[in-house]
């Protein structure tokens, strides 16, 4: 399967009569991109706000980051979602590089979402404040939930994937300024060199914690709590088959743009033939009973071991309960003889003393840290809010809170705030991204 | 110029120059400027001087240890000092014990950073590392220079307001904290798994960011004679009266509350404007329509009929344990223990959710 992703730098965006791509700039006729959003009947306010690194702006409650894409062979850019099923991860597309569409509610938060900084100390604490960010900012009549501290957030989100597919379009006939090829050949099919390397499965748990439907991560539409480990080419998540959920805290969360950008698949791709020998993507889930747990896990024990990994690497997006899916993952991966390396965040605290996962095991022997969801954060006021500022502690936001004996609450009259790493939308980025660690002090 | 900061520092019998083991039962006392070992140390800090040194011998301390930390605090309560050091203690288990104890008590009482030093062996580790700053020391008296000097340059740094570069880069004994920094290098999470994987297929040494620690285990508590008990329900699944009147987190709990159920047969749902959960780390709607699923009153309330207990507690506590940090949920707990003491509860029905 051979992907080719043509880039197209944005390096300023603004809003004008035609949209259009030049130089580096992008501009978005404002009327034609909200019509987009508008297509859902129950967007009922909507608007889109521009910020670029360096401003200094707030956005929260932030419910998703997209990336624009458009794939160019006629099906959609994010199958399930802006259009029917189709396979994803062959073919070409172009992006809108150095940019994210964010789905920022006007008023109302919800458990997941987070907060970005565009300067300042909140800055370093999320990728998303070094990106020109296009928010649309709107209202849904979806009052059956709007005082749910859960949030499906249905109509924003999808609104968003309109968007950025749409402003993805706007690049279709243009050249691209770079390339970038992803192909790998058939497992069984594979240079003899390489396929005397080691053998690596990248092993996948997205957020699928919620029984009911329409929170969870997507997989070509397909809700994954309803899904068993399934075996998937790289090319397919960097290509919009999976969608970001509307559940997990903030820090912990993968968004669409962290699949389509996957750190950790990019570099296995660089490895690939040299160091290693990549055999894919093994996607699992995160589902809450122990049963589901340890039927998960033996599937991905038993697909790796089928696929001949030697090595993998396994990551999931949460933490608390689903540290038991993670550690029983690499448990079994281990007892199946396959050497694997763990990616994750923890929980110990905001003073540190806490266990960091809440289930551990000695198997569990090589791990990377990407960050503390219990981090306090206190930071400064910025001249603009884009979405509402109250929502992060009225709303129940994972890291927000109406009131403390110590801290006080969340938002101060003077616009500054006090928080936990937990809300700081996608900051831990566990999908490889991260340069944070931890330590012992 | 700036003022020279001040320090004080703790010595046993033999170091403080009173006796070998014949003065080991010294009381303490507390003498201005620098005595024996304490030359080094004075000599070590920029900007800081020893302006006292407390002196006591190790068996005193061992047997008569709250009257020689009451003696010590005592002396020290109408000194001026920025930083407090004891030993270093070597391998010296008495002497080891009682840096532990002193600096400890004086962390407790005047809040102000404190610096030893002792032998991985010296059973003083163990009791003392998540409470004080211990250095990793030699295991005798040859080691003097060196393991002064550790606990000197620490010294100068906390004095100095310089970045603590965690417990391997300084040289102490792990405490127990971990927290997250930014990486100076700015290695990706992405490169460092990959090369931790391709360590560890070549079996190449490689250190996990996350050691796996000791986990803190409860014993199971022995079963109890039911006929007659008094049994109390505690959820950490965010079951609360629907005003959620304590204000409870819905995640990461630092708060618990206390609700009647008295002549309660079971607990009435949501749209009752009974109860409801608070929880964030699950689906609701479940525990929404029926908060007895996750607060098994009713089932109690059967098992209290039929007499197979005594009696159900009146009130029933509840937080939630999503996020909660495991430090958070000791002190909740021990909290809630005195109330159920006082209530003469025999025993607890514990539920998630």
């Amino acid at each position: 399967m051979k992907l080719e992703i043509g880039n197209f730098n944005v390096k300023n965006v603004m809003f004008g009569k035609t949209s259009s791509f030049k130089d580096g700039t992008l501009i978005i006729n404002k009327e034609d991109a909200l019509a987009i959003v508008f297509e859902d009947e129950h967007i009922t306010e909507a608007d889109i706000v521009l910020t670029k690194p360096g401003d200094s702006v707030r956005i929260v409650p932030v419910k998703e980051a997209i990336e624009p894409r458009f794939r160019l062979n006629g099906g959609p850019t994010f199958p399930g979602v802006t259009g029917k099923i189709e396979r994803v991860g062959e073919g070409k597309a172009v992006a809108l590089k150095n940019c994210s569409v964010l789905a920022v509610g006007k008023h109302w938060g919800s458990f997941g979402d987070g907060l970005i900084d565009m300067s300042g100390e909140g800055a370093k604490y999320t990728i998303f404040s070094k990106l020109n960010n296009i928010c649309l900012v709107a209202d849904t009549d979806e009052a059956f939930e709007r005082h749910e501290q859960q949030k499906k957030n249905h109509a924003l989100r999808w609104a968003a994937h309109r968007l950025a597919e749409y402003l993805g379009s706007i690049v279709k006939d243009m050249t691209p300024e770079e390339t970038e090829t992803y192909a790998l050949d058939p497992i069984t099919k594979r240079k003899e060199e390489t396929k005397k390397l080691p053998s690596v499965v990248f092993v996948m748990q997205p957020q699928s914690q919620i029984e009911e439907l329409g929170f969870n991560v997507l997989n070509y539409g397909w809700d994954t709590n309803r899904m068993l480990p399934t075996f998937m080419h790289p090319n397919e998540i960097l290509d919009g088959a999976m969608i970001g959920a509307s559940y997990m805290c903030a820090s912990s969360k993968w968004s669409t743009y962290d699949f389509q950008n996957c750190p950790m698949i990019k570099t296995l791709y660089r490895e690939h033939g040299k160091t290693v020998n990549f055999l894919g993507i093994i996607m699992s889930n995160l589902n809450v009973s122990l049963e589901q747990k340890e039927r998960a896990a033996m599937f991905v024990q038993q697909m790796a071991t089928s696929l001949g990994a030697d090595a993998a690497i396994v990551t999931e997006e949460g933490y608390g309960n689903t540290d038991a899916d993670f550690i029983e993952c690499i448990k079994l991966l281990e007892e199946a003889g396959i050497k694997t390396v763990g990616m994750v965040n923890e929980c110990t605290g905001s003073d540190g003393t806490s266990q960091p996962l809440a289930a551990l095991d000695v198997a569990a022997d090589a791990i990377v840290s990407c960050g503390n969801v219990s981090t306090l954060l206190e930071l400064p006021a910025m001249e603009t809010v884009i979405g509402e500022l109250e929502s992060l502690m009225r709303d129940g936001l994972s890291g927000g809170w109406e009131d403390d004996d110590e801290l006080g609450p969340s938002v101060r009259e003077d616009g500054s705030i006090i928080m936990a790493n937990d809300s700081m939308f996608c900051g831990d980025s566990v999908l490889g991204q991260s340069i944070k660690t931890m330590k012992e002090f | 110029m700036n003022q020279l900061k001040k320090g004080i520092l703790y010595l046993n019998q033999f170091f403080g120059q009173i006796g070998g083991e014949d003065k080991a039962g010294y009381e303490p006392t507390i003498q201005e400027g620098v005595v024996g070992a304490g030359m080094l140390l004075n000599n070590l800090l920029d900007d800081a001087e020893i302006t006292h040194t407390l002196i006591c011998g190790d068996n005193f301390m061992g047997s008569n240890e709250s009257e020689a930390v009451e003696k010590i605090l005592g002396y020290l309560e109408d000194k001026e000092f920025d930083i407090f050091f004891a030993g270093p203690a070597f391998q010296a288990g008495r002497y080891g014990n009682a840096c532990g104890v002193i600096c400890k008590a004086v962390k407790e009482k005047f809040n102000v950073p404190v610096i030893t030093s002792m032998h991985k062996e010296n059973p003083g580790v163990d009791m003392f590392k998540k409470d004080v700053f211990i250095f990793k020391g030699g295991d005798s008296a040859a080691k003097m220079r060196n393991d002064m000097t550790k606990m000197a340059t620490f010294g100068n740094k906390v004095l100095k307001d310089e970045e603590n570069k965690g417990a391997e880069a300084e040289g102490y004994f792990k405490r127990g904290i971990r927290l997250e920094v930014f990486l100076e290098d700015e290695t990706p999470a992405c490169e460092r798994t990959m090369s931790m994987l391709l360590n560890k297929i070549n079996d190449e040494p490689f250190v996990s960011e996350l050691p796996i620690p000791e986990l803190d285990r409860v014993p199971i508590a022995p079963a109890i004679e039911l006929d007659g008990a008094k049994i109390a329900l505690i959820t950490s699944g965010g079951i609360v009266p629907v005003d959620n009147p304590d204000k409870i987190q819905s995640s990461s709990a630092t708060r618990w509350g206390r609700y009647s159920i008295e002549g309660l047969e079971r607990l009435g749902n949501r749209s009752d404007e009974a109860f409801k959960t608070i929880h964030a780390g699950y689906d609701p709607a479940a525990a929404d329509a029926d908060p007895n699923i996750v607060l098994p009153l009713d089932a109690l309330r059967a098992y209290e009929k039929e007499g197979k207990i005594g009696s159900i507690h009146d009130y029933y506590y509840a937080t939630v344990g999503t996020g909660t940090a495991e430090g958070e949920a000791k002190r909740m707990a021990l909290e809630i223990i005195e109330h159920l003491k006082q209530d003469k509860v025999d025993a607890v029905i514990l539920t998630s959710c």
